[in-house]
């Protein structure tokens, strides 16, 4: 009797409400996105039939689509590799350090995440633009003539990773405080036994113990950017399109819902399984009951 | 319009693009000058779709509530823009609901998928499309127009008028028209050749700032000579590929939505833009902003036309009219020019109420300046899906 | 000793992170003092103190609609992202169950989904319903707000889930066995041991994806239908100059309100969980 009422609610019960929910409105879709980029749905009617003919095409690299996958992810490596070891030390500092007033250092750098992302990105427009903050600064302090400002802090490659690892260092902060948090315990017994070098504790014991969190940060920031494309269009000049920006005018420009789709549904595949080998790092983990 | 004037469409083009012309040649009417005896003799008005009028509930049986999809800033009230429909305000109908956009394709995708409205009010670039588009049991979306509702007509523009008639029947109320050209900043370039290459020179490199639209192809052909930009064989369009790929390095970046913060601020000096860039470039006239010029290039500039369509399955098919009717007035015509620089189709308008700058910078009192080889009115590109994924394997090179 | 970082370590990291504070707050700055700068144009050289964006933006009606619209969005998504998301987590971390890594893949997998695939999905979805339901019943889903929940709902939905579970799993099962043991049936230990155990979290987890909701784009600009809401008002306003001053002035209210919020509900939950923690067995 005491295993029927351990397990009220029933797992059905509990899950039914959350899985119907996604697959009604979450798979369904996908399966409708799939049934497009086969071409067994197509917003005009047309006479060819089913086909995997923009699957091929795709794959086999023969439109640009493909290097644009690449250079997008090229992209999101470069800016993830960098939000993480800014956000470390963050991390490390707020959870280990600043003890007593760790939550309101938090929040402090949680809060500009608060503003409009769009508001935020254009606000470094104003900063790094021919005339703005740091041309103009540079210019009254006389490291460079008027008229010659630095170009390219603005419309480059560097202006979308710079903006990229702003918008997510604060973001990614968060977890990697929470997992250095938990291991505060763990990590004072352990200088109390070993004694020695501080350093030699980090790398011997904090570190390894916070790899998985850090893992899961990692992953945290580097799926989603792969899709990104409004930063690096707003901020990228012209070497700002990526693959999010190819898939959007799939749809709604060229209208080409079948490519579109061949896109859209290839990064969702690559994002599972990325998601699947790392789901060894995420916190869910199965509680037995004792 | 705000912003979005591209190209494009499919079948009847090749019937509608002889036929402008011929109309255009024809009228002879001008564009913006008073003369409604002569712009009303061009062309046979399109026969209205009367027999389905004669069936309608009047209009004092409609709800009224008019629903439109329209470009930002014209007529949601954004920044007074609600004057282009000010007659229609004042005979007290219910004020619409508008769908805001600043995205002709972004529309076209949602009527294409489902969604509906009362009216839009798309550019010519895709006139064709939107009248092909069905429902799922095969009836047309769209419904022409009855002109003999829309007082204001007759006064309107016939050649752009044509534009928007499709089997004979007027599907589009062609309003608003405006040029595409470079602007440049005069105190950093000084006197430099009145052509589109501008936009391609090297000594300009990394301050130049083109619009991210496939008609960038257009402007390649026109500059390099090609007989017909919006109809380019595959090899014409290769080279033009080429062209426009090794120059991608000169460029700092493709615009989507406005050219004039980078001009403005200096981040860029010449744009490819369109007349309400100008305009805001210079403070709308005032002499308060920085001394930007638009130029009129050799090859010619090219020009874009956009108008109202109407829903077959709308409900207040009377008021749809009546708010075409007051936007097609010489009041509206007024307003746009003088906020916009574009221009309006009512060729009734007295010109002296117009800021005289614009008349001039655009020669809106002339009557052939929207005719060959002064300007190239925008044709509906047939292929117009190789063009975009040319254009987007132009931008993959940057 | 402490055992984290030497002297000049603590130094160090400190410093660090107030360079990253600034680095943080440079564009919030601009933002700010360009609210109240007294041109349309958003660039320098400043032209003067004014608050006129600020009054401007109070009787902007469109405006006060759309904040509204996405309050309301924002506030019914969560509610529903939170209770499906406490459902599922409690399944996930109280229940074992056949194909766990599945589901919780499935639950998990809005993330993945790019928005803007979504919403156009979401918006032919909610079209062929309509065309079945119309000619049949004569009733219609149609898009706008309840549309925007559904699909706010579904986006928030792995958020909530990542922010209760590890509370869930710090919780041990022995205060509700407990509970038990003393008489109380299940469904009232859950309601009033376990629930209020939780409700930290499930107050940080509405919060997040009150925020999510609040500042959504891509999803809402295809099945909103007549509803403008916050962040499409927004986008619009950016885009045409003159609008770009007052949105400005309005992120910056945004801003100021969300920190005082998150200040609030940061302080008492932690304060809470401390107390509602104390005397708790550790595990």
């Amino acid at each position: 009797m005491r295993d029927r009422v351990r397990t009220w609610p029933g797992t059905v019960a509990l899950l039914s409400g959350p899985v119907l929910w996604l697959v009604l409105f979450l798979i369904v879709p996908l399966f409708i996105v799939a049934g497009y980029s086969i071409g067994a749905l197509s917003l005009f009617p047309t006479d060819t039939g089913p086909s995997l003919y923009d699957w091929r095409r795709f794959l086999t690299g023969s439109s640009v689509y493909m290097s644009l996958f690449w250079k997008s992810v090229q992209m999101s490596l470069v800016v993830s590799v960098i939000v993480v070891l800014l956000a470390y030390p963050v991390g490390y500092y707020l959870a280990l350090v600043a003890r007593r007033r760790k939550y309101v250092l938090l929040l402090l750098i949680i809060a500009p995440f608060l503003t409009s992302y769009l508001l935020r990105v254009l606000a470094w427009r104003v900063i790094l633009g021919a005339e703005g903050v740091i041309n103009t600064l540079l210019s009254s302090v006389g490291l460079r003539d008027e008229g010659d400002p630095v170009n390219w802090l603005i419309y480059s490659r560097f202006t979308v990773v710079l903006v990229l690892v702003y918008v997510w260092v604060p973001f990614v902060a968060l977890p990697i405080f929470v997992t250095l948090e938990n291991l505060e315990a763990s990590i004072l017994e352990a200088g109390a036994d070993l004694g020695g070098p501080r350093w030699s504790i980090f790398w011997r014991v904090t570190l390894p113990l916070s790899l998985p969190g850090v893992g899961a940060a990692f992953v945290f920031v580097f799926i989603p950017t792969i899709g990104e494309f409004v930063t690096p269009s707003l901020v990228g000049g012209t070497s700002g399109l990526m693959y999010g920006n190819a898939i959007s005018e799939l749809f709604l420009k060229s209208l080409d819902w079948q490519t579109g789709s061949v896109l859209a549904l290839f990064l969702v595949g690559v994002v599972a399984i990325l998601m699947t080998i790392s789901a060894r790092f995420a916190q869910i983990k199965a509680v037995e009951s004792p | 319009m705000g912003m979005g004037a591209h190209t494009g469409g499919p079948s009847l083009r090749l019937d509608r693009r002889d036929f402008l012309r011929a109309a255009g040649v024809m009228a002879g009417s001008g564009v913006l000058v008073a003369c409604k005896s002569a712009s009303s003799s061009s062309s046979t008005p399109a026969t209205s779709g009367s027999s389905s009028s004669a069936s309608r509930p009047p209009i004092a049986e409609e709800a009224g509530d008019l629903r439109i999809y329209e470009w930002l800033g014209y007529g949601d009230g954004s920044y007074g823009d609600d004057v282009l429909w000010a007659e229609y305000k004042d005979k007290g109908y219910p004020k619409p609901k508008f769908t805001k956009t600043f995205d002709d394709d972004a529309g076209y995708t949602k009527v294409a998928a489902g969604e509906r409205w009362d009216i839009v009010h798309p550019c010519g670039y895709r006139f064709g499309d939107w009248v092909a588009l069905q429902n799922a049991d095969g009836s047309p979306v769209m419904q022409p127009w009855d002109t003999s509702l829309i007082p204001n007509f007759a006064d309107l523009n016939q050649s752009l008028q044509a534009a928007g008639q499709f089997n004979g029947e007027q599907y589009f109320i062609v309003a608003d028209w405006g040029f595409a050209a470079p602007m440049y900043r005069a105190d950093m370039i000084e006197s430099p050749e009145e052509s589109w290459g501008i936009l391609f020179d090297e000594t300009y490199e990394g301050r130049i700032s083109w619009w991210d639209s496939l008609n960038m192809f257009v402007v390649a052909g026109y500059y390099n000579g090609v007989a017909n930009p919006w109809a380019m064989t595959d090899e014409e369009l290769d080279a033009q590929q080429e062209f426009l790929i090794s120059k991608v390095p000169l460029v700092r970046t493709f615009w989507v939505d406005d050219p004039t913060p980078d001009l403005v601020n200096g981040d860029v000096w010449v744009a490819y833009a369109w007349p309400n860039h100008w305009w805001a470039a210079v403070d709308y006239g005032s002499g308060k902003g920085p001394d930007v010029v638009y130029m009129n290039p050799k090859e010619g500039m090219t020009s874009w036309y956009c108008g109202f369509a109407l829903f077959a399955d709308t409900a207040n098919y009377h008021h749809a009219h009546e708010y075409v009717d007051s936007w097609a007035s010489t009041a509206s015509a007024e307003w746009l020019i003088n906020n916009y620089a574009y221009g309006h189709t009512n060729t009734a308008l007295d010109l002296s109420t117009v800021n005289q700058q614009l008349v001039s910078t655009f020669s809106l009192d002339d009557p052939t300046v929207l005719e060959e080889p002064n300007s190239h009115v925008e044709v509906p590109i047939e292929r117009r899906d190789v063009y975009e994924e040319r254009w987007l394997e132009v931008k993959a090179a940057g | 000793m402490d055992a984290a970082a030497s002297t000049w370590g603590r130094r160090g990291l400190a410093t660090f992170y107030g360079l990253l504070a600034a680095f943080l707050y440079v564009p919030i700055v601009v933002l700010m003092i360009f609210s109240f700068n007294d041109s349309v144009l958003v660039a320098f050289p400043l032209s003067g103190f004014t608050t006129r964006w600020y009054r401007q933006l109070l009787e902007n009606e469109q405006l006060l609609t759309a904040l509204r619209s996405s309050f309301v969005i924002a506030a019914v998504s969560s509610v529903l992202a939170v209770v499906l998301g406490v459902l599922a987590s409690y399944a996930v971390v109280r229940r074992r169950f056949v194909a766990k890594g599945a589901v919780t893949a499935l639950l998990l997998s809005p993330l993945v989904l790019p928005y803007l695939v979504f919403g156009i999905t979401l918006l032919i979805l909610f079209r062929a319903v309509d065309s079945f339901l119309i000619p049949r019943v004569g009733i219609y889903f149609g898009l706008g707000t309840h549309a925007i929940v559904i699909g706010h709902a579904v986006v928030s939905l792995p958020y909530t889930i990542l922010t209760v579970v590890p509370r869930l799993e710090r919780l041990s099962t022995d205060v509700e066995e407990a509970a038990r043991d003393l008489g109380a049936s299940p469904r009232s230990s859950f309601r009033r041991v376990t629930l209020p155990l939780l409700a930290p979290a499930v107050l940080s987890a509405y919060l997040i994806a009150f925020t999510l909701s609040f500042d959504e784009y891509a999803i809402a600009s295809f099945i909103a239908g007549d509803v403008t809401t916050y962040p499409l008002y927004l986008y619009g306003q950016v885009r045409i100059r003159i609008g770009l001053p007052q949105m400005i002035a309005i992120s910056v209210i945004v801003l100021v309100l969300s920190l005082l919020v998150v200040v609030l509900v940061e302080v008492y939950r932690r304060r809470a969980e401390r107390r509602l923690d104390v005397g708790l067995p550790s595990g």
